[in-house]
Parts: C-alpha cells; sequence; structure tokens
C-alpha cells in the first residue's frame, strides 16, 4: 500500500492515486495521454496555485533522500509537469496529430530523477 | 537597427533552383541503400561530447541504426579517446552491453576474451587452441575519430577521404571557442516514428512552419511581430553545412501559472536571460559567429552539421538533435538539452523536468507531422515537392545530398554568405 501524502496536502490525495506511484517521465507522459482532459484540468486547478506553498514544505527535507510520504507528494507534484501541458499549452490530453500512445524514451544523464 | 528584410536569406542568394525535388529520394528503399554507403560510410559523424568519456576507463556505447553498427568509445589510461566497433575478435559478440560506465578492461560475455580500454586485446582463455591469432593484430576494430570543440565525430570509410576539419568546411572556424563545454548536463529523448529521416532534418532548416505547426508551444515565445513566418537571417553555408539566425519574441512573457512558478525558479533552456544578456555573460551570446548581425531579439543560431545534426546555441544551453534513418521510411531522432548543471535541488528538478516535457512535446509536434507528411508521399499522388525561396536550406541539403549520391560533396566549396 502507498504511504499517506503528509497531513496538509491531503487536497491532493486523489491525484497521488493517478500520479504518485509513477517514477519516470515516460511514465507520465503515457498517463497525461491516456487521461480525460477534465481530470488533467481538476489536477491542474487543484495544484498550480499552490506549487510555491508544496516546494516550501519540501525544501525541508534533503532531496536525494525523502521520506516516502515526501516523494509520494514530488512525485504526484511532478505529474503536473505533464498536465500542464495538456492545459496550459494544447487544451487537450494529447499533443494534436501524434500517434497514441505516444511512448518516447527520456533520460536524465548522470542524475537520479524521481 | 538592423533591416532584417535586407537580411532574410533566399534560396536565390545561393544561386539555388532546385524548388522542386523528388519524392522518391523520401520513399525508396534504393535511395536509403545509397545514402547509407554514399553519405554515412563517407561523411564524418557527430555522435557524442568528450565530457561523456571525461575520465580515463570512461565508455559509451553508441547504436548508428544508419549503418547498424555498435561502436564503443573509450578514454585509455593514456588519455587517448578511441573508437571500435563492438565487436568480439573471436566470434563477433557485441561484447559490451552497458550503455555507459567506466572500465579499464571489456570481458566478453561468451567466452571471456578480454580487452583494454585501448581496444588491445588482452587474454584469450586456453590461448594455445588458437595458435593462428597473434594478438598483436586481433584488438577491437577502430573507427576513425576525431573531434572538434569537444564534439566527438566518427568515420566508418575505410580511409575517410578529408580530415574533419575539412569536412567541416569553415563552420569549425566561425564557431571556434563558442562555449559548448559550459553546459555539461543533458536530458535526452530519443523517438522513433514512420517517416523518412530527411523529413525531419527539413523541419529543422525553416521557421516557416513555426507559426502554424507550433502555434500553441512555440509561436508565442518564439515568432516577433515583424517576422511572421519566422524567416531566417543571415543564412550561411560552409560546404554541405549551414547557420542561420532566428529571432525571438522578447516580449513574451508567461502568465499560466505552472510555467510562471518555473520561470522564476529556474529558466527553460531556450528563454532569454535578459539580465546576463544585459551584463555580458550570457554563453553563447557573446560569441562573434553566432548572431552576426547583433539583432536585439536574438533567439537561435540554427546549425546545420550534415548530414543528420541540428544544433541551437541558447541563453542557457543548448538543443542538440540528431536524425537517424533506420530504414526508407523509419527514423529516430534523438534531442539532448544541455544545461549547465544537473537539478541542485528539487525546485529545479520540477522545473527541468517542465522544461523536458515542454521540448519533448515541441519535437512530438515535428515527428507527428512527418509522419503525415510519409503518409501522403508514400500515396503516390506526388512526383515532387516544393521547396520554397524561404526555405533556402532544404534546397542546400539537397543539392549536397545529390553531390553526396553522385560520389562527391567531400571537397567542399570555400565558405559562402549570402550576402
Amino acid at each position: 500500500m502507498s504511504v499517506a501524502l503528509p497531513t496538509q496536502f491531503e487536497f491532493l490525495e486523489s491525484f497521488a492515486a493517478t500520479w504518485g506511484d509513477l517514477r519516470t517521465q515516460n511514465e507520465r507522459y503515457l498517463k497525461r495521454q491516456s487521461l480525460p482532459y477534465s481530470e488533467l484540468e481538476a489536477f491542474h486547478t487543484a495544484l498550480a496555485n499552490r506549487l510555491e506553498e508544496v516546494f516550501s514544505y519540501l525544501d525541508k527535507f534533503p532531496a536525494d533522500a525523502l521520506p516516502e510520504a515526501e516523494a509520494r507528494l514530488f512525485r504526484t507534484v511532478l505529474g503536473l509537469t505533464e498536465a500542464s501541458q495538456a492545459v496550459e499549452v494544447f487544451g487537450q490530453s494529447r499533443v494534436p496529430y501524434a500517434p497514441f500512445p505516444h511512448s518516447v524514451q527520456q533520460e536524465w544523464v548522470g542524475y537520479e530523477a524521481h | 537597427m538592423v533591416d532584417i528584410q535586407q537580411h532574410m536569406t533566399k534560396a536565390k542568394d545561393f544561386g539555388l533552383d532546385n524548388g522542386r525535388v523528388p519524392v522518391e529520394y523520401y520513399t525508396s528503399p534504393e535511395y536509403f541503400k545509397r545514402e547509407q554507403d554514399m553519405i554515412f560510410r563517407r561523411a564524418w559523424l557527430m555522435v557524442a561530447r568528450e565530457e561523456e568519456v571525461a575520465e580515463a576507463g570512461d565508455f559509451i556505447v553508441r547504436d548508428l541504426p544508419a549503418l547498424d553498427a555498435s561502436v564503443i568509445i573509450s578514454r585509455g589510461k593514456d588519455g587517448v579517446i578511441r573508437a571500435f566497433h563492438n565487436t568480439c575478435s573471436h566470434r563477433g559478440v557485441a561484447l559490451v552491453c552497458q550503455e555507459r560506465g567506466n572500465a579499464l578492461t571489456h570481458r566478453c560475455p561468451y567466452h571471456a576474451w578480454v580487452y583494454g580500454a585501448d581496444g588491445a586485446l588482452r587474454a584469450v582463455p586456453s590461448e594455445q587452441d588458437f595458435p593462428h591469432v597473434d594478438k598483436s593484430k586481433n584488438g577491437l576494430s577502430r573507427v576513425h575519430l576525431d573531434t572538434w570543440n569537444g564534439f566527438i565525430f566518427l568515420n566508418f570509410a575505410v580511409e575517410p577521404e578529408v580530415t574533419l576539419s575539412e569536412f567541416l568546411a569553415g563552420l569549425d572556424t566561425m564557431l571556434e571557442g563558442a562555449p559548448f563545454g559550459d553546459f555539461p548536463f543533458y536530458m535526452q529523448v530519443t523517438d522513433e516514428i514512420e517517416c523518412n529521416w530527411k523529413n525531419l532534418v527539413n523541419a529543422f532548416n525553416e521557421g516557416y512552419h513555426v507559426a502554424i505547426l507550433h502555434q500553441k508551444t512555440l509561436r508565442p515565445a518564439v515568432v516577433p511581430k515583424e517576422n511572421p513566418h519566422l524567416h531566417y537571417l543571415d543564412v550561411k553555408g560552409f560546404g554541405p553545412h549551414s547557420a542561420g539566425t532566428v529571432q525571438r519574441n522578447f516580449e513574451y512573457a508567461p502568465t499560466a501559472p505552472v510555467l510562471t512558478w518555473v520561470y522564476a525558479q529556474m529558466l527553460p533552456t531556450s528563454a532569454p536571460d535578459k539580465q546576463a544578456i544585459a551584463e555580458g555573460r550570457a554563453g553563447f551570446y557573446e560569441h562573434p559567429g553566432i548572431n552576426r548581425l547583433k539583432i536585439p531579439n536574438f533567439g537561435t543560431e540554427t546549425i546545420t552539421i550534415f548530414p543528420n545534426i541540428s544544433i541551437q546555441p541558447l541563453a542557457n544551453g543548448y538543443l542538440f538533435y540528431q536524425f537517424w534513418p533506420i530504414s526508407h521510411d523509419r527514423m529516430r531522432t534523438e534531442v539532448r538539452i544541455y544545461s549547465r548543471h544537473e537539478p541542485k535541488n528539487l525546485r529545479e528538478e520540477f522545473a527541468m523536468a517542465n522544461t523536458l516535457a515542454a521540448t519533448r512535446d515541441v519535437v512530438a509536434e515535428d515527428m507527428a507531422m512527418c509522419r503525415l507528411q510519409q503518409i501522403g508521399l508514400k500515396s503516390g499522388g506526388k512526383m515532387y515537392q516544393n521547396f520554397g525561396e524561404n526555405e533556402p536550406l532544404l534546397r542546400m541539403f539537397t543539392r549536397d545530398y545529390e553531390a553526396y549520391l553522385a560520389g562527391g560533396g567531400l571537397s567542399p566549396p570555400h565558405a559562402q554568405a549570402a550576402e
């Protein structure tokens, strides 16, 4: 079972069920493509204006050794890098005209990304 | 004030009148075969950065689908970088299976033949059974390697027809000392799709499509009012290579909440750092070979290295694109987003992940369109594509592509500028 998010971020719990256990940008990109736009929009509405609050909290923890609740919070928040592309750029879940599912390899070279 | 109209390079400025190009170049398996033999086995191919093999024993393995080649690039104990085909002298196994690492010896997993980082065959188990194998002559097979400004190039000819410097034909001189080494960290996107590789080469060689195809992604940040079709400026030719100056919309400021927050943490690779520019510490902006016109809303210098590289130096790093054919109608794009450093904290990791997603989506738009283009080209209704006066680099590429296929192309004319 996944651990709960830190108490003050309970409002993200339903989104953590979608995003919190994804561990790569490849998975997040595929997830975004598969979700209805309304779900991406709801996630964006809940979190986009509260990023500073989340990161002010996460700043207190070591980036390379996050406790699991905080790690799950950060992974959930990383889902917004994909949801915001859909909401702030395209107004739809997928890149127009791209094949679906569109699977690409994304890699951080020499850095252990969350 | 620069009158940009005067610098919108047209095809006729280079004497390029090849406005109609056969579709067959893009759809025929026979042309792909000729490309392999006459281009990819003759040209110097840029494949890596020296920083990727910084220390003795550092190695990387690169697959080059255009040649069905697997290559080990390795820095020896002597500090020399060498390239080898990834194949054991015994029975041919591709012996290095890791993508990168550090090792002073490589051991074949089949029968444990051992090679040094310099490629020399060091050990053969049960050596008495191979009396006909002279160890000194059975090291890993070398691939010609040379470097320029930190970039590693390979050449698969038995003997290269020209040196790397001759191949680069003046582009190297213009960009000598450009600070690519200041941006050692990269994120990579790899995407394979069903289309001809030259569809992508062409897409990166013109700005005409940016306001249309990229209307939601790039257009707001990139396309300035005075140049609505994003015509490349001051196009310079160096043999088959080229560089052209591209503007940016300096009035752009994001308003969407996530992007605004990202900008406040760490500027995306492509966004100009106005303060750094004002203080004269904006990396590539200071280089004399970049933005020769000194236009104030400079975005990037789009640099094309024949046959399959596009590099875009930006304010906070650079973008590197490589387009590999896999067959006549399948290709792989590799994109690397180079930055000054890896993320220093979670805020920067989020910002860089966001830049990764945004950059990938722009490339996804190009890939999507090039796939639709291939469907159309294959359908067979057209014998020709039309390349406009505002697409001089497409005509230039075609000119040099034809020259290579005919057995030439490697004795480049002197560097030429359109003006």
